[in-house]
């Protein structure tokens, strides 16, 4: 990752990556600081350790695939004083539909998601978002709900969470609550789960029937992480688009909706004139983009630009 | 040598050859694919501690204190060293030019991000890491210089206060009639270029096992050492050991790229050693140190450079200015870098005049080392950039501008500008043959009505000339002394045949074992099994230098040929003696027999003679020794001391490529595409194929990264802002084109065998044929890339200033 | 001082049961406790795929995952490979031998893990599949091409041998 002299601490991962390296201190740890760990079999037992160590002031952090976390604890950037594994936890993977909505318990695996046969014919959106994650290796690993709680800026499930209102549910001390994407990601590396609180199951919308979508998302190689990347949904009714939802990630400290821009092709015929106008609309609107050693602002603004623009033909082509 | 070297495979003593020239399987790989070779971290010696360096957060700072008491005070530790044992025990390391070397450990100030300064050994690698923490130092910071113009700037920051200049070097070379060539050319041609810093990244990083002997005052080391004799001698140096008394064990490596043999690492893993009471330490580098303040980083360079050419496009002169930011210190050798490209400075051409205006600095960033190439690269990036140039001033097509140019074959040997000679070569047979391979004209076809679409679509066609088989006196002009590098091989024969070769250096990947042992096997007519090769450490090996400048598979060709001479002589010696006393020419070595030659059909086997010798002592003639060994110590033939303007015979071979390459430029991203990529090379003698097409799919591999990915990026207070692998970015399968390859040869009538050093090969030529490919691309729009690597972004800030981004 | 926990972990069939560091990773646990040293380290931070293994039969990064997280898991390594009474290379160790489809060999245990995988799920995959299954793992020395002419041969083999 790059280092902006950005101050180390809480206000974290001003660069996308494993997070920021403490300026005081240079790169001479790949060797995880000392942690206690824990592995509760249920959710109540995991829920009670969080809320023991919260109390006690004791700095915990939750563990699912590892995958992000991992690289974080090696470099010393993350140093929990304990670890609560949520690996031993069976109940919590599963992928199953209920009615119209797919519900993925968070202890999920990633490949588990790309595999599914429910998730490729109710829900491809997600199941192509996920198949853009890492390589297989991570997503072997990585869980679905990892990178909801993660909330990376590149991410791209955050970004699929708006466009498709998954809801997210936790349990935490005071029982069980589903919260709405608008309210879970917050901002860099932090939702708004309360600190005794484990994320247990996302819950997604099927695609409607018809519904054209895309997702594309920009990397130098095959696999990195999006330097940004754009998610569209939309349906064209009587020749003309309805419903649009456009969003982009990697380029904010969260994934952001672009409302102007969805409003502008609201009602529009799906052509390539119309298509370009919301994508310039789309990159205008997005607010202080991240500028790193990959990418200054004005070049996510572009690719904001160009993304939206294919996305949208893609997603229009696959409406019907 | 008593005898001349063979030199082609077809004059080995046998009737057909069955191992050289064929792609045989590598005697390495089942080790390898079995996960048992012994890497260093798969090391393991009784008591061994761990070490872990504590690093300088600071580019430019003076140390006031080091307090370490807490981190000796934690349980598992063992020792800790500081500046203060440093001082005290070890010498500044030995650099060229002279003087720009440090301790392993920075003593008064740090120089640069990483630069150690502290090191601690425990009972494992992350309880040292934890005593790391403990360490307290107060530094006063200084203004760091983050850049080598800024080094140059008349208030800057003076690093060293012993030179008191950030210049280590300035020296221009002029070669021919320069300047009258420049006033009478019909076109110049100029341009700017930026090489940024990219560098070696084996997929392993360096490692060692240290143990000192307190009481014989000795040094042993495990470790990836590249060039274990000369590494060891430069410990005795740094570590104030008699030279004798430092034994360096080499293992496998996984791959180097470069300079592999940590210096810093080996005498801080040593002094540990010492500390702690004689105890074995091991040092595993781990990547973010590597890409911090390993041998990571090389060829941070701004060029200025001009061709002068004849209206019919004869390029008379070539002018080069160089500034090369050295980093902190040059204890990398990294200035060698610099004196390379004086062995095939004007590349393919028969361009009479040229200039090489130097300028060496140091800066607050990290210390510049070795990578494949080491130096010719971003040269070449900027020859073949050159000469598109002039192709498109001209309107003439860029493969016509260069085949009216090349060095044509009855030329041959040739001796360049700058001194270097070159063997051999068909510069046209090779453009001629990878036109045709590339189908040109269809691809310029292809382009055209790409263009019609609106679509950036470039097509380059670049060469280069690959020096190969390197000596000392190459690197005369940045102060290394000395012609004459050495390879040794000793090959014994055991009591029924069997043979082993004993060499000095280790396996990093380019299959010289296995070469080895083809030469031995076909000269004698053994199967490859009855052939081990292995190395041995530093206080038994024959005189060696190891990997390095594509010397290698030649180096070690000569060693064993020379033994192998040696040995049939020997043998038809007791031959002959057992013959009832014929002379010795009397008897011919043919398909691993000794037989008389006016009656063939008798004679001894090879495993007959060596059981003789060693089991009937009492058959041989008088005086000689039951000893079927011999050891030969090549070195490159008529090698000479440079002139004043570093003129010499330096690089033996000089192997060449053409690449063809056809890009496609996103107008909306600035990405780059590679859609098709064709090489045709001449290495001459190819002693194992498989080995040599690996070796230049994986030079390609590592070209397309440094064209287009791979880069160290810096602050301009020269802080390190790409310090992992999420940043610095190693090509993968997505990224690497598949070459289609074809080859000619012309072999070396220098080289045993045959053979030109080929191992850093398409390293030289990628680099320039992508981004002269990307130029082509961009020529109508009037712009072009001049700085690597071409990242999207730096692509489509081009697009945008000729109004033609998407 | 944190506190060390048992882990019990089944390496190419055989049981191990340990008392580490919380902190230890999977790749230090079977290097250094197991001594299985075949799996190595090129970045411990996720990108390279040099320390990949197969978990529960599934390709990981093992400097990605901590020795405790193996507990109750079948992990399978480079050593578990070669026929243990015969010495006799596994097909895909075979291939990369008979391809040339190493030169320094760091990486090949990595890409023999995920190749074991990926023949096992997809028996014949295309070149696209191919890629995309090892595109996780790098390699400096090949430039990939014997790489992908190993994971053809292997593949072709296994099949035969299958089908036979």
């Amino acid at each position: 990752m790059s280092i902006h002299q950005a101050p180390s601490g809480p206000r974290a991962c001003e660069k996308r990556g494993a997070g920021p390296i403490q300026v005081t201190d240079r790169g001479t740890k790949l060797k995880a600081a000392p942690f206690d760990y824990h592995a509760p079999q249920t959710v109540e037992a995991a829920v009670a350790l969080l809320q023991q160590f919260e109390s006690e002031g004791v700095d915990a952090k939750v563990l699912a695939g590892g995958q992000s976390l991992m690289p974080m604890l090696n470099m010393r950037v993350a140093r929990p004083q304990v670890l609560i594994d949520l690996g031993k936890i069976t109940a919590l993977d599963y992928i199953r539909a209920e009615g119209d909505t797919i519900a993925i318990g968070s202890m999920a695996t990633k490949s588990a998601a790309e595999d599914s046969a429910l998730i490729k014919e109710r829900q491809p959106l997600f199941q192509a978002a996920t198949k853009l994650v890492g390589h297989r290796q991570i997503r072997n690993r990585g869980t679905v709900g990892g990178s909801f709680a993660h909330a990376d800026p590149s991410a791209e499930y955050p970004a699929v969470a708006l466009v498709q209102d998954i809801q997210m549910k936790a349990q935490g001390p005071n029982g069980e609550r589903l919260i709405p994407p608008t309210e879970f990601f917050v901002t860099y590396m932090t939702t708004c789960l309360d600190a005794a609180e484990v994320l247990t199951e996302v819950r997604i919308p099927a695609l409607p029937a018809g519904t054209g979508w895309s997702i594309q998302e920009f990397t130098k190689r095959d696999g990195d992480l999006a330097i940004a990347g754009v998610v569209v949904t939309l349906r064209k009714v009587k020749g003309v688009c309805e419903d649009v939802r456009i969003a982009a990630f990697g380029v904010n400290a969260t994934a952001v909706r672009l409302p102007a821009a969805e409003a502008a092709l609201q009602g529009q015929a799906p052509t390539k004139e119309n298509f370009a106008r919301a994508a310039a609309l789309a990159s205008g609107a997005v607010e202080e983009p991240i500028g790193d050693v990959h990418a200054t602002p004005d070049y996510r603004r572009q690719l904001v630009k160009v993304f939206t623009g294919r996305c949208l033909a893609e997603a229009a082509a696959r409406a019907s | 040598m008593a005898t001349e070297l063979p030199r082609l495979p077809e004059q080995l003593p046998t009737s057909s050859v069955r191992y050289v020239g064929k792609e045989v399987k590598r005697v390495e790989d089942p080790a390898l694919v079995s996960g048992t070779a012994e890497f260093i971290d798969n090391l393991t010696l009784p008591n061994m501690l761990h070490c872990a360096i504590l690093r300088s957060p600071h580019p430019h700072a003076r140390i006031l204190k080091v307090d370490a008491s807490a981190a000796e005070a934690l349980e598992g530790v063992v020792a800790v060293i500081t500046p203060e044992d440093v001082k005290r025990w070890a010498n500044a390391h030995v650099t060229s030019p002279p003087g720009w070397g440090t301790h392993c450990i920075a003593i008064d100030k740090v120089l640069y991000v990483g630069e150690p300064v502290a090191a601690v050994a425990a009972t494992s690698r992350a309880l040292a890491e934890d005593a790391c923490e403990l360490i307290d130092i107060e530094y006063e910071i200084l203004p760091s210089v983050g850049t080598a113009n800024a080094a140059l700037a008349p208030d800057a920051p003076v690093l060293w206060e012993e030179h008191g200049t950030n210049l280590i070097q300035q020296r221009t070379y002029n070669w021919g009639e320069v300047d009258r060539v420049f006033a009478e050319a019909d076109h110049i041609v100029t341009g700017s270029f930026r090489w940024n810093r990219c560098g070696a990244n084996p997929t392993e990083t360096f490692g060692c096992v240290c143990q000192w002997d307190l009481t014989d005052n000795s040094l042993l080391c495990h470790g990836g050492y590249q060039v274990p004799g000369f590494w060891g001698l430069a410990r005795s140096f740094s570590l104030n050991l008699p030279a004798n008394k430092v034994k360096v064990v080499s293992h496998p490596q996984g791959g180097a790229f470069g300079g592999k043999g940590g210096a810093r690492g080996t005498d801080i893993a040593a002094l540990l050693s010492r500390k702690a009471g004689g105890l074995p330490v091991k040092y595993i580098e781990d990547r973010m140190e590597y890409l911090l303040a390993g041998s990571s980083q090389s060829w941070d360079r701004h060029y200025e450079a001009s061709l002068a050419l004849k209206a019919d496009g004869t390029i008379t002169g070539l002018k080069v200015k160089l500034l090369d930011d050295q980093g902190a210190t040059t204890e990398t050798y990294g200035t060698i870098s610099v004196a390379k490209p004086l062995a095939a400075f004007t590349g393919n051409y028969r361009i009479e005049a040229a200039q090489y205006d130097t300028t060496l600095v140091v800066t607050n960033r990290a210390p510049a080392a070795p990578y494949r190439g080491y130096g010719p690269p971003p040269h070449f990036y900027v020859l073949e950039n050159l000469v598109d140039m002039a192709a498109r001033k001209l309107a003439m097509d860029p493969a016509e501008l260069r085949r009216i140019n090349y060095i044509r074959p009855d030329q041959f040997p040739y001796t360049i500008p700058s001194g270097n000679e070159y063997d051999s070569g068909n510069y046209e047979a090779i453009l001629d043959k990878v036109l045709k391979l590339a189908d040109y004209q269809a691809l310029r076809k292809e382009q055209a009505a790409a263009r019609a679409e609106g679509r950036l679509v470039g097509i380059s066609v670049v060469n280069t000339v690959e020096p190969g088989v390197f000596d000392w006196n190459a690197y005369a002009t940045v102060g290394v002394q000395g012609v004459g590098v050495p390879e040794g091989a000793r090959v014994s024969v055991d009591i029924l045949g069997n043979v082993t070769i004993v060499v000095g250096f280790n396996l990093q990947g380019q299959g010289q074992f296995t070469v080895a042992a083809q030469v031995v096997a076909d000269y004698f007519g053994l199967d490859m099994n009855a052939v081990k090769v292995t190395m041995a450490p530093t206080d038994s090996a024959p005189p060696h230098f190891g990997q390095g400048g594509s010397r290698l598979g030649v180096a070690i060709t000569g060693a064993v040929l020379g033994a192998c001479q040696k040995l049939e002589a020997d043998f038809k010696r007791v031959v002959a003696h057992l013959m009832g006393g014929l002379p010795v020419e009397a008897i011919e070595l043919m398909d691993g027999k000794f037989r008389i030659k006016a009656n063939p059909a008798i004679g001894m086997t090879f495993a007959e003679v060596a059981g003789t010798m060693l089991g009937r002592s009492d058959l041989l003639p008088p005086g000689m020794e039951p000893n079927p060994t011999a050891t030969s110590v090549w070195t490159a033939p008529g090698r000479n001391m440079p002139d004043d303007q570093g003129r010499c015979k330096s690089y033996l071979t000089a192997a060449s490529a053409t690449h063809v390459v056809m890009v496609e430029v996103d107008r909306e991203t600035g990405r780059t595409q590679i859609l098709k990529y064709f090489i045709v090379d001449d290495c001459g003698t190819r002693l194992n194929p498989a080995t040599v097409e690996g070796q230049l799919q994986g030079a390609l591999a590592q070209g397309v990264g440094a064209a287009l990915l791979e880069e160290y990026v810096y602050d301009d207070q020269a802080n390190p802002l790409v310090t992992t692998f999420a940043d610095y970015l190693i090509p993968s399968i997505h990224e690497v084109p598949i070459a289609t390859k074809d080859f000619i040869v012309t072999p070396s009538p220098v080289t045993p065998l045959g053979a030109k050093g080929c191992g850093e090969g398409a390293m030289h030529t990628t680099p320039a044929a992508v981004s002269c490919a990307i130029n082509d691309a961009l020529a109508p729009l009037g712009v072009q890339i001049t700085e690597t690597p071409a990242t999207p972004l730096r692509v489509w800030k081009l697009l945008k200033q000729a109004g033609a981004a998407g | 001082m944190t506190t060390k926990q048992r882990t019990t972990v089944t390496v190419n069939g055989r049981v191990y049961q340990r008392e580490v560091e919380p902190r230890l990773t999977l790749a230090d646990f079977l290097r250094h406790e197991l001594h299985l040293g075949g799996t190595h380290l090129g970045c411990e931070h996720g990108v390279c795929g040099i320390c990949t293994v197969l978990i529960n039969g599934r390709s990981a990064r093992s400097c990605l995952t901590l020795a405790v997280q193996a507990d109750g898991a079948q992990v399978t390594t480079i050593e578990g490979l070669r026929n243990r009474e015969t010495g006799e290379l596994h097909p895909i160790q075979q291939a990369f031998v008979d391809e040339h489809g190493l030169q320094c060999g760091f990486c090949t245990p990595a890409f023999i893990m995920t190749t074991l995988e990926l023949l096992r799920d997809n028996p014949n995959p295309s070149d696209e599949e191919m890629k995309e299954a090892l595109g996780g793992n790098l390699c400096r020395c090949t430039g990939y091409e014997n790489i992908l002419k190993s994971v053809r041969l292997a593949a072709q083999r296994l099949r035969a041998s299958s089908a036979a």
